[in-house]
């Protein structure tokens, strides 16, 4: 039987090919906007991104978060945290 | 009067761009020593393989019409006959499991072929170790589905592979139908002014098969949209008849790959409206995070139909009565060319080419 | 809850794009590179450069970590995730990143257990899962990735995970540019700047460029809108005659940057004293490897690699494209020998390198520009 993968092991059997559909968010340089939703540690976080999805950010780079900060995260890494504007 | 770094280079591009268009309606070649993931993706790896190696090698008429099902003349009646492989992992996830998509996946392909069913066979490869409990499940699954369709099982087989493989189990399902007389379908009969009608948002199925696989915490639920689509077939069957000129769902490779499949075989062009297309925010959300394209997402529940204008309205009416098909949308157009391309009007008012998939973003989704 | 929408509204694109196109002065061809692979995927993904005049050229810069690997270090990674102990980790696109001979993606059709993760704390993780096997992590990005390597690494020792290690290839932002800037063969007005890479270092590492070169450098974000402002911004400089940093991004960057970060990034990496970029030949302090005192997590010295250069096959003009000397479909290869399936040069390999992006993406719109 098929082990289940572990929660942030995102295992894909290879394939994440490159072209047309495909884009490694990494190497585009890309970040998103979470939400802090509860804290998972002295540096990481449980946060809500757009559209329900939920992950673990190591929150290391960025200080002490709370509940309700916005962060930018990069490859699962908090970069800034941003104000309320 | 245009800036003069701008005017000489146009007739060289032009020559590129000429080219670029010749190497694509070049017949497709098999030349890869080994087989990777990306040829069982549904994109440009695929059709290659397909069409560089099965369709010379098997060389038949059927074949070469690359329809969904292979269509079949007995004694004046037209039936049609489509088989299909389920290695999806793992074997169950929100909204299914192995046993629905093999019911649904080979009967929605005679369905977009027009065709009813009227019998299944299945298949089974299952690996030594593999618990009796699952596969009960998986079996009184594909029964119930096959029943909900009206369609009998008639014939199976089953073989046993050493631990190891087979990752529990593969099934494949063969089914035979009759093509309904109302039906004239085929990829090649999109005409320029034919508009695209799409059953639902697209990328569920293919998202809830990859957070089925790990832990992934979501605030809201994905599943699965496998289903049967014979009913939306028979929707637009009434509503259009003949003016009907072809529907396909859009497994592996989503609908960019059935779009493109489509204006090649057809030899027409295709424009497709980002913000008319019915979107599940939570794929959304998915997909922009993961960096892959809702456009290329498996489904298992949706179809592509292609229908003369004036039949369009009637067409969409019909589909959007059927329980479960409320949000069908009209997403789209053929049009004259550049023959085989597709293209995008993105909501932010620019243009995109929606190009052939290359490699393969979701392995193993159905 | 959506962050994005406003920063993506149509009517408020039509009216930035009309703005730069009074701005442009007709008879003047201008050419701004944007740096950052992430804005060359805006520009295609929502067709931006449908809605900029004729005259406003948006050329795509070596910011795409990935494209600059060269051959021989992606030969190196296809030894280490040969060997039979090894797990190999890497992100997505390099994949199909071709070497001398072949792609990680080739080596494990022929059965090389090469697995692809979003982040480096998932091959860790997966360390962690997996205690028989050697898992190794080829790190590749800019100042914004190597942060997520960096803490990685920190707590690999804080866990005590001995069965893990660190490929690296990160590189840095501002060598390239500078080298470019020294090109003789240069015609770029301006640049649009890489908005991530900034939330990490600053806008200060980029006040050379109108300082020493006299060109304007807007930091941008990432949606399309933020994208034609910050070209609206180089043009505007470019028309009062003035060159400086400007920070378009200002919701998240700053001048000085993510001090944590920085002091990550100088506690567990070093500067190479020069890293060859393909296309681009060798340029100084450019690429990162692991610091001394992390020595025990560096793939480099716990497997031999090869270690062998390969030189960029000849007919690829790739360093061309990248300086924004060519364009994509003026490349003797581009779309013949050199396709998105089986690429040569980095530009094609990347979905971000200016190559696989105007075929992927601009043909039909330079189709229309050039009939």
């Amino acid at each position: 039987m098929v082990e289940p993968d572990d929660v942030r092991v995102r295992e894909a059997e290879g394939g994440v090919g490159v072209g047309v559909g495909e884009r490694c968010i990494t190497c585009a340089d890309e970040a998103v906007r979470v939400e802090v939703l509860r804290l998972d540690g002295p540096e990481r976080a449980r946060c809500l991104a757009d559209h329900g999805w939920i992950e673990t950010v190591e929150t290391a780079l960025v200080g002490p978060v709370r509940p309700g900060d916005v962060l930018l995260v990069h490859a699962g890494v908090a970069l800034v945290r941003l104000d309320e504007r | 009067m245009s800036p003069p770094e701008v005017a000489a280079p146009a007739a060289r591009e032009r020559l590129v761009l000429e080219r670029i268009a010749a190497r694509r309606a070049r017949p497709a070649l098999f030349r890869d020593a080994r087989i990777g993931l990306a040829h069982g993706a549904g994109g440009k790896a695929s059709r290659d393989l397909v069409e560089g190696l099965f369709l010379p090698a098997f060389d038949s008429e059927a074949l070469r019409q690359l329809d969904d099902a292979g269509r079949v003349h007995v004694d004046g009646l037209r039936l049609a006959l489509s088989t299909d492989t389920f290695v999806v992992r793992p074997l169950q996830f929100p909204g299914g499991s192995i046993g629905t998509l093999a019911v649904h996946g080979t009967l929605n392909d005679l369905a977009v072929t027009g065709a009813r069913p009227l019998a299944l066979t299945a298949s089974f490869v299952l690996e030594e170790g593999l618990e009796a409990a699952v596969l009960e499940t998986e079996v009184s699954t594909m029964a119930a589905a096959a029943r909900a369709a009206g369609v009998e099982l008639v014939a199976g087989d089953t073989k046993v592979v050493e631990r190891g493989r087979a990752d529990g189990m593969y099934v494949c399902t063969t089914g035979l139908g009759r093509v309904d007389r109302r039906a004239h379908t085929s990829p090649r009969r999109l005409e320029p002014g034919d508009r695209i009608l799409l059953t639902g948002p697209l990328g569920r199925h293919g998202i809830a098969v990859l957070l089925a696989r790990g832990e992934f915490e979501l605030d809201a639920e994905v599943a699965s949209d496998t289903r049967p689509l014979w009913p939306a077939v028979d929707a637009l069957l009434e509503a259009a008849g003949g003016r009907l000129h072809a529907a396909r769902d859009a497994t592996r490779g989503g609908l960019g790959s059935v779009l493109n499949e489509l204006a090649t075989a057809s030899g027409v062009g295709i424009v497709v409206r980002e913000r008319d297309l019915p979107a599940d925010p939570v794929v959304a959300g998915a997909c922009e995070i993961l960096g892959i394209d809702p456009l290329y997402v498996a489904n298992e529940g949706q179809l592509a139909a292609f229908v003369a204008p004036d039949r369009a309205d009637a067409a969409l009416a019909a589909l959007r009565a059927i329980p479960g098909f409320s949000e069908a949308a009209d997403v789209g157009e053929v049009v004259a060319g550049p023959p085989g391309l597709v293209q995008m009007d993105t909501a932010f008012g620019g243009r995109r080419v929606v190009d052939l998939l290359v490699g393969d973003p979701l392995p193993r989704i159905c | 809850m959506r962050f994005v929408d406003e920063f993506r509204d149509p009517a408020l694109g039509r009216s930035l794009a009309d703005a730069i196109r009074r701005l442009a002065a007709p008879g003047r061809a201008y050419k701004i590179m944007e740096v950052c692979g992430g804005h060359t995927h805006t520009i295609y993904r929502y067709g931006i450069a449908d809605l900029l005049p004729p005259n406003v050229e948006l050329v795509h810069g070596p910011g795409c970590p990935v494209c600059v690997i060269p051959m021989g270090r992606v030969d190196d990674a296809i030894a280490v995730a040969r060997r039979p102990e090894v797990l190999f980790t890497c992100f997505g696109d390099m994949l199909r990143v071709p070497g001398g001979g072949g792609t990680l993606l080739d080596a494990k059709a022929e059965g090389a257990d090469v697995r692809v993760v979003y982040s480096p704390l998932d091959a860790l993780r997966l360390a962690e899962r997996h205690p028989d096997r050697e898992v190794v992590f080829l790190a590749v990005g800019f100042e914004t990735t190597a942060p997520s390597t960096a803490l990685t690494l920190r707590q690999a020792r804080a866990r005590g995970v001995a069965n893990f290690s660190c490929l690296c290839n990160h590189v840095t932002i501002v060598p390239p540019l500078a080298a470019l800037l020294e090109s003789p063969d240069l015609r770029l007005d301006g640049f649009i700047g890489p908005g991530h890479v900034a939330t990490v270092v600053g806008t200060r590492p980029f006040e050379f460029i109108p300082r020493e070169y006299g060109k304007p450098v807007v930091v941008s974000g990432f949606e399309p809108l933020d994208v034609l402002q910050s070209v609206w911004s180089v043009l505007d400089q470019l028309a009062a005659g003035c060159a400086e940093v400007d920070n378009q991004y200002s919701r998240v960057v700053t001048r000085d940057g993510n001090p944590r970060a920085l002091s990550a990034l100088a506690d567990v990496f070093e500067l190479r004293p020069h890293f060859e970029w393909r296309g681009l030949g060798f340029i100084s302090s450019s690429g990162l490897r692991l610091a001394p005192a992390w020595a025990e997590y560096d793939a480099e010295r716990r497997y031999r690699l090869p270690g062998v250069r390969v030189a960029d096959p000849k007919a690829c003009q790739c360093g061309e494209v990248l300086k924004g000397v060519l364009r994509p479909w003026e490349c003797k290869v581009f779309g013949t020998a050199c396709t998105p399936e089986r690429p040569i040069g980095t530009c094609m390999v990347s979905s971000e390198g200016a190559c696989a992006a105007y075929y992927n993406y601009g043909r039909v719109a330079r189709q229309g520009a050039a009939s």
